[in-house]
């Protein structure tokens, strides 16, 4: 009886660890004071997150938010777009091609490969950052939004070739070879075949990969350049020795309840593709 | 539909990691025939298969389909089609998408190859289950999509590979009498591969029995059962009891041979010389209990009889060796020998046939 109440206890434990901070800086998003605090409240507000539409004038007359460049902001935002816009993809083509070599070509090298394509994914952000900096600016490539989709693309696709090697795995090889033997050229059985059986893989992996090219930082960071993007933004701003405003908070809490809106979404999908 | 002869000339096939699954195979194979490749598992009839299809290339020799060196071939370019023997029907597509698959890649027109899957399907007895998903057929029923997306692309030539396996044993026998029907009215040659001596049996022209990557012996069922040239296809095909001893002397086409269990006499069909190590093979059914006047005679106990319904299964054990015997009797209720008694066949009833190996286990009965 006690170790079902400690595992229980262990459970709410760390579900408190993983959750409160989350619901801390969703409270402090809503607190009308800067740097954010929830001991220290001032007043509900919405304005750390009307901060992205409120009129130019609101926004001078704030104490905090006039020192914020809204507008560099906002441009950091596309540049994140812009750079996930090729990353996925990018990567999404190149983790094709390792999966179904890695799963469908049989050969020795095979097991070195897989780690010569999986190792970006565990070298450190900061190494492939650098690198590609160093290696496109021999080139004569100087660090910016390219630098940054060059490094990002070394590690993330990493993630779509993982996922879709799980997918082609479950997929029988006779299924490809009866589509050979009844007269189709490889290209036919790879889009009528192949493809459609990876079509779900391939949209798990291209939301894994745009996530990861948001969210990354610290390759971001060493391949960028006098660039800017999201993430780095962010880092940027949260880094005030003052303490950060509370849109950093705001900024947050939309993207959390992005990713539950996110989560259910997929969990009702896929309710509705296997019904009871 | 016209069915192609298919000959393989020393073909041979060594993987890369040195295994030789098909030693140097001389074979030819009739236009329009049901023919059989029956051997355990392991034994290299798949193999064959998959480079008659082009999935393998023959480490030596060629493999000829209607006079036609296939060398080079890829499998979409072979007058061939596959039944694999998990089916491979393609899951996310409709019964009559499976069918017409072959038609598209020739890139025949949506309504021709639509018109002519459901020609196929009536061909099978599907004509109303074509817009289900092959997940949504019973197993028979998927089994004769296979067979009529296999016969869509008119294939001179259909290769089956153990497609029955997966069946329940009612169906698996219903299946054997349409698949023989669906051969005989395509006039399609069949290359069966099955390691179910009682489906080669039912359903071939002809059988090739294999072991260890050679071919034994090919012949029809009957001279396949009834004359084996190899102590393996003996033992392989149907059950047998086997008496290891030496030839002691010829007369004519019948032997006499020294076993541990008395001297013997039976034909000698591969010509064997006085002093050769050989094997006896007598079949359960040529066993008789009443031994009259019998000249091959051996002392035997009853242990146990088996029911099989029409007939019944005697195991017997030899009182000199020890050795276990198998005899079938028909079942009239006449009454069965008590303790020790005497078995005897005929001379031309039993063969002999120089040493070798014998299967483990015979083929798998299904009947």
């Amino acid at each position: 009886m006690t170790s079902k109440r400690l595992l229980s206890a262990y459970t709410w434990l760390f579900l408190a660890f993983m959750f409160a901070p989350l619901l801390l800086m969703i409270v402090t998003s809503f607190n009308d004071t800067s740097p954010p605090s929830v001991t220290d409240w001032q007043g509900f507000t919405t304005k750390w997150y009307r901060f992205f539409w409120m009129p130019v004038e609101d926004l001078r007359a704030d104490p905090v938010l006039r020192i914020l460049d809204r507008d560099r902001f906002a441009q950091c935002f596309g540049n994140s777009l812009t750079v996930a816009g090729v990353v996925v993809p990018l990567s999404l083509l190149l983790g094709l091609a390792g999966a179904v070599m890695l799963t469908r070509w049989q050969s020795r090298f095979n097991s070195v490969l897989w780690w010569v394509l999986l190792s970006p994914m565990l070298a450190p952000g900061i190494v492939l950052g650098l690198s590609a900096l160093v290696f496109w600016g021999r080139v004569g490539v100087n660090g910016g939004l390219f630098t940054i989709m060059m490094a990002q693309v070394t590690f993330i696709a990493g993630y779509p070739m993982l996922i879709l090697m799980a997918r082609l795995q479950r997929q029988p090889v006779e299924l490809e070879e009866a589509a050979l033997d009844l007269g189709a050229s490889p290209w036919r059985t790879f889009r009528r075949i192949t493809l459609p059986f990876l079509a779900p893989a391939l949209f798990s992996a291209a939301v894994i990969a745009f996530l990861a090219s948001m969210e990354n930082y610290n390759t971001t960071m060493f391949a960028k350049g006098g660039a800017c993007t999201f993430a780095t933004e962010i880092g940027a701003m949260a880094r005030n020795p003052n303490g950060h405003p509370p849109v950093i908070n705001a900024v947050g809490t939309i993207i959390i309840l992005l990713t539950v809106a996110f989560a259910v979404g997929h969990a009702l999908l896929q309710r509705k593709e296997r019904p009871a | 539909m016209q069915g192609n002869d298919v000959a393989l000339d020393g073909v041979s096939v060594t993987y890369s990691n040195g295994f030789t699954a098909v030693h140097p195979t001389d074979l030819t194979i009739r236009p329009g025939e049901f023919f059989s490749i029956l051997g355990p598992s392991g034994c290299g009839k798949t193999t064959i298969l998959r480079a008659v299809s082009g999935f393998v290339q023959p480490s030596a020799g060629r493999i000829l389909i209607g006079g036609d060196d296939q060398a080079g071939k890829a499998p979409n370019a072979r007058p061939t089609a596959l039944i694999f023997q998990n089916l491979a029907l393609f899951p996310l597509m409709s019964v009559r998408e499976n069918v017409a698959f072959g038609l598209e890649a020739r890139r025949m027109s949506k309504r021709a190859r639509l018109a002519k899957a459901e020609e196929l399907l009536d061909l099978v007895a599907l004509a109303d289950q074509g817009s289900k998903k092959p997940g949504e057929l019973s197993g028979g029923q998927r089994q004769r999509v296979a067979i009529a997306r296999a016969l869509a692309v008119e294939p001179s030539v259909l290769l089956l590979d153990e497609p029955l396996s997966a069946l329940d044993l009612k169906l698996r026998q219903h299946m054997r009498t349409e698949l023989r029907g669906i051969q005989k009215k395509t006039g399609v040659t069949f290359i069966y591969i099955t390691h179910d001596q009682s489906e080669a049996l039912t359903m071939s022209d002809r059988i090739a029995v294999m072991n260890a990557g050679r071919i034994e012996q090919v012949g029809t069922g009957d001279e396949v059962y009834s004359q084996p040239l190899t102590a393996f296809a003996a033992t392989f095909v149907g059950e047998v009891n086997a008496l290891p001893g030496t030839i002691t002397s010829r007369e004519g086409g019948l032997v006499r041979m020294d076993t541990a269990l008395g001297q013997m006499i039976a034909r000698n069909p591969t010509d064997m010389a006085e002093g050769s190590k050989a094997m006896l093979f007598v079949r359960p059914e040529h066993l008789r209990i009443d031994t009259g006047n019998l000249v091959n005679r051996i002392e035997a106990t009853l242990e146990r009889r088996d029911l099989e319904g029409a007939f019944l299964t005697l195991h017997l054990r030899a009182t000199a060796t020890g050795q276990p015997l198998a005899a079938h009797m028909v079942n009239t209720g006449a009454p069965l020998p008590q303790g020790t008694t005497s078995v005897g066949f005929l001379p031309e009833a039993a063969l002999v046939l120089p040493e070798g190996p014998v299967a483990k286990t015979g083929g798998e009965h299904a009947a």
